[in-house]
């Protein structure tokens, strides 16, 4: 069906027809092939912050300073500026006074976060949109060589102390803090932290605890269970009374156990992988129901590699909902390293309530490829109330990213591609823009150069260019990082990141050279 | 002949210059397990299986299924078999891996069981030791306890004993 790109043609087909049922949204969508952000005011003057990203409501946008001590909070704003001269039409240059910073935002305020041998992790940052509180941490440096004293894993580094901020963005008054110590969590893109509602997710590397907190709407952060050593947040007060209850504790010290540590994990596996290894065990035993099968098979599927999954190690974790837990395990040196492509991993589905390990896959299992490829949208798991999630692309609710998902699939070899696909899992939590112009029902552009993943890209002198997905030909307004004439020297490498506003026509790119700032910040909107 | 082979390396990891003799012994220790293994791959006692971790011959890793009717019942018990090099005139020993509230098994998940100590015998096997295993959870030995809190409870109140039993099987062996 013929469908008008004037703009004028659609606010008056909207008024005089309604959209087939459901598709309202889609519809007025569409008004974003309209609106882009195609003006570009290059090389701004603004303040020498880190800029983080804009919240996914639009609200904040949150950048740190450069000594990554302060946090510096800014209303994004629409430009607004008057001129005095006569013919003030569309085609007049922007006075200089509006070329600025300031006046696409307002600073709220500045705050103080790291104390004294703490720094920012500037590439942390969660927001809980419900409340509009944000989450922030700090870290002292990282030490690698540490012996692995009680009970932490051997090969994994150590930082004396990382501290998670609970701030209300409103005004940036510091509501609560959690702090880990002696402990490594990834904090690199949000990795080894996790926000669903108001349920937060941090993986202990060193210590292979999940801790589960809870964001509280009094703006406190609540432990609610650790899933690691046990399963249930009463563990370990059960072994303790269960042992007083039969009265005497004292002939466990007769046999030579010191009873002060009678809750040593270093004897038994942890709960996490008696869950683990039980339900291995169990598939394989109710797979096979002749005896003499099911002994060989075991002897080759389980015991055989027994302690395999024994040293196997949490890397990461999301939730899939309230209950479940999606965990990726892995060898020890894959889990601090970036690239764990190279490393035998599995996944594993726990139901948190029950303590149930659901499901098991190791990562080139085809069937949960199939699943992934077809319910992408359930492993990105985001807070219900916030609508606009639903709209960012992938090939399971997009036939444009299915169609390239399938094309790298003909390409590729089976297990590679598939290994390669889920390597994606357990995914980063809010790594993903809102912004419709990443919406690939609406726009075709190079994903290699841009797309809505939160990530620093290697950036060529060319501007970046959206095409409208409906006439294949058309240009509908380029991004260029870096200076409007390029650079000076054209041999250097350079890094680009993106920053899309999550609905306005309005976008930040930021281009760093390797050797030192100053780096190059354009904004893009639509004028 | 591989597994032999194994054996013969393993052995002189663990004592350092073992003599000719003691090698062959070895060697002669890891036929013996071998042929266990097929003896048991053969005819399994019900609910128990076991079999070597990785290529070592001497390392085992046991599964016991809780049994029906007891407070058990529904766990999955790991327990770690160590051979000696001069089985089978040593017991092997054996540590369970899962927690489990026994009044046989110390708080380091060491087993007390007469087989694997003084009545111990070269005539027995590992399936002989698994079945005997699977039996303490039936009928636990409270007069020979390690840990004596439990045995007494056992005795003086066995619905309460088996109702804590029961709490340890679903948090700790699920």
């Amino acid at each position: 069906m013929f469908k008008t790109n004037n703009v004028v043609s659609r606010i008056f087909e909207r008024q005089i027809r309604t959209p087939a049922p459901g598709t309202s949204v889609h519809c007025a969508r569409r008004f974003y092939e309209n609106l882009v952000p195609s003006y570009t005011i290059y090389d701004v003057e603004c303040p020498d912050h880190s800029f983080r990203k804009f919240t996914d409501d639009g609200q904040y946008f949150i950048s740190f300073s450069r000594n990554h001590q302060d946090l510096i909070v800014y209303r994004p704003t629409w430009l607004s500026f008057s001129c005095k001269e006569e013919d003030c039409d569309n085609t007049h240059e922007l006075p200089p006074k509006a070329k600025r910073f300031e006046s696409f935002f307002t600073q709220l305020y500045v705050r103080s976060l790291a104390s004294c041998n703490e720094l920012i992790c500037k590439d942390f940052f969660l927001y809980m949109e419900s409340n509009q509180f944000g989450i922030f941490a700090t870290s002292t440096a990282q030490i690698q060589d540490v012996p692995a004293v009680d009970g932490a894993i051997q090969g994994v580094p150590s930082i004396e102390k990382i501290t998670f901020h609970l701030l209300r963005l409103e005004d940036g008054v510091i509501l609560d803090e959690k702090v880990f110590h002696n402990d490594y969590v990834n904090l690199a893109h949000n990795m080894g932290v996790f926000l669903y509602d108001d349920l937060l997710a941090v993986v202990s590397l060193r210590y292979q605890t999940i801790h589960i907190l809870q964001i509280r709407d009094s703006g406190n952060l609540v432990d609610v269970r650790a899933i690691g050593a046990y399963c249930r947040e009463d563990d370990e007060l059960f072994i303790n009374s269960s042992s007083q209850l039969s009265g005497n504790c004292g002939d466990i010290v007769d046999n030579g156990i010191h009873h002060d540590q009678p809750n040593s994990n270093s004897y038994f596996l942890s709960g996490i992988k008696q869950r683990l290894l039980s339900f291995i065990f169990r598939e394989i035993w109710s797979e096979e129901t002749d005896q003499t099968q099911r002994v060989q098979c075991l002897k080759k599927k389980f015991y055989y590699h027994f302690q395999n999954y024994v040293d196997l190690m949490i890397w990461k974790v999301q939730f899939l909902d309230r209950h479940h837990l999606l965990i990726k395990f892995g060898s020890v040196d894959g889990g601090v390293s970036r690239n764990t492509d190279q490393h035998p991993a599995f996944f594993a589905v726990y139901n948190m309530e029950t303590t149930e390990i659901v499901a098991f896959y190791q990562n080139a299992a085809d069937e949960l490829y199939l699943l992934y490829e077809q319910f992408c949208d359930h492993f990105h798991a985001t807070s219900i109330n916030s609508l606009y999630m639903n709209f960012i692309s992938s090939h399971s609710n997009n036939v444009h990213a299915l169609e390239q998902l399938k094309c790298m699939k003909n390409k590729a070899t089976s297990s590679q591609f598939v290994k390669k696909m889920l390597s994606s899992l357990p995914y980063n939590c809010q790594s993903m823009s809102p912004s419709p112009y990443f919406d690939q029902s609406l726009f075709r552009f190079d994903e290699k150069l841009i797309s809505a993943t939160d990530r620093h890209r290697q950036s060529t002198d060319h501007p970046i260019r959206f095409i409208s997905r409906r006439q294949s030909n058309v240009l509908k307004f380029k991004i260029k990082p870096g200076p409007e004439f390029g650079s000076a020297d054209g041999r250097s490498k350079k890094i680009s990141h993106f920053l899309f506003h999550p609905f306005l026509p309005f976008a930040l790119s930021i281009q760093q050279t390797l050797f030192l700032p100053p780096s190059v910040v354009n904004i893009h909107f639509r004028r | 002949m591989m597994i032999g082979g194994g054996g013969r390396s393993s052995s002189s990891s663990t004592t350092a210059g073992g003599t000719w003799v003691s090698t062959t012994s070895v060697s002669a220790s890891g036929k013996r397990i071998q042929r266990e293994m097929s003896e048991l791959n053969a005819d399994p006692p019900s609910n128990c299986s076991a079999g070597p971790k990785g290529d070592n011959l001497y390392h085992w890793v046991a599964t016991i299924i809780g049994p029906p009717g007891t407070p058990y019942q529904g766990g999955i018990f790991f327990l770690d078999i160590t051979f000696p090099s001069d089985y089978p005139f040593k017991p092997p020993k054996v540590v369970f891996k899962t927690r489990i509230y026994h009044c046989n098994v110390d708080a380091a998940g060491n087993l007390s069981l007469d087989i694997l100590k003084d009545s111990w015998s070269p005539a027995l096997t590992i399936t002989k030791v698994l079945t005997a295993i699977r039996s303490i959870f039936t009928n636990p030995d409270p007069y020979n306890p390690l840990i004596s809190s439990i045995s007494r409870l056992y005795l003086a109140d066995k619905a309460k004993h088996n109702e804590i039993a029961a709490e340890w099987t679903l948090r700790f062996a699920k």
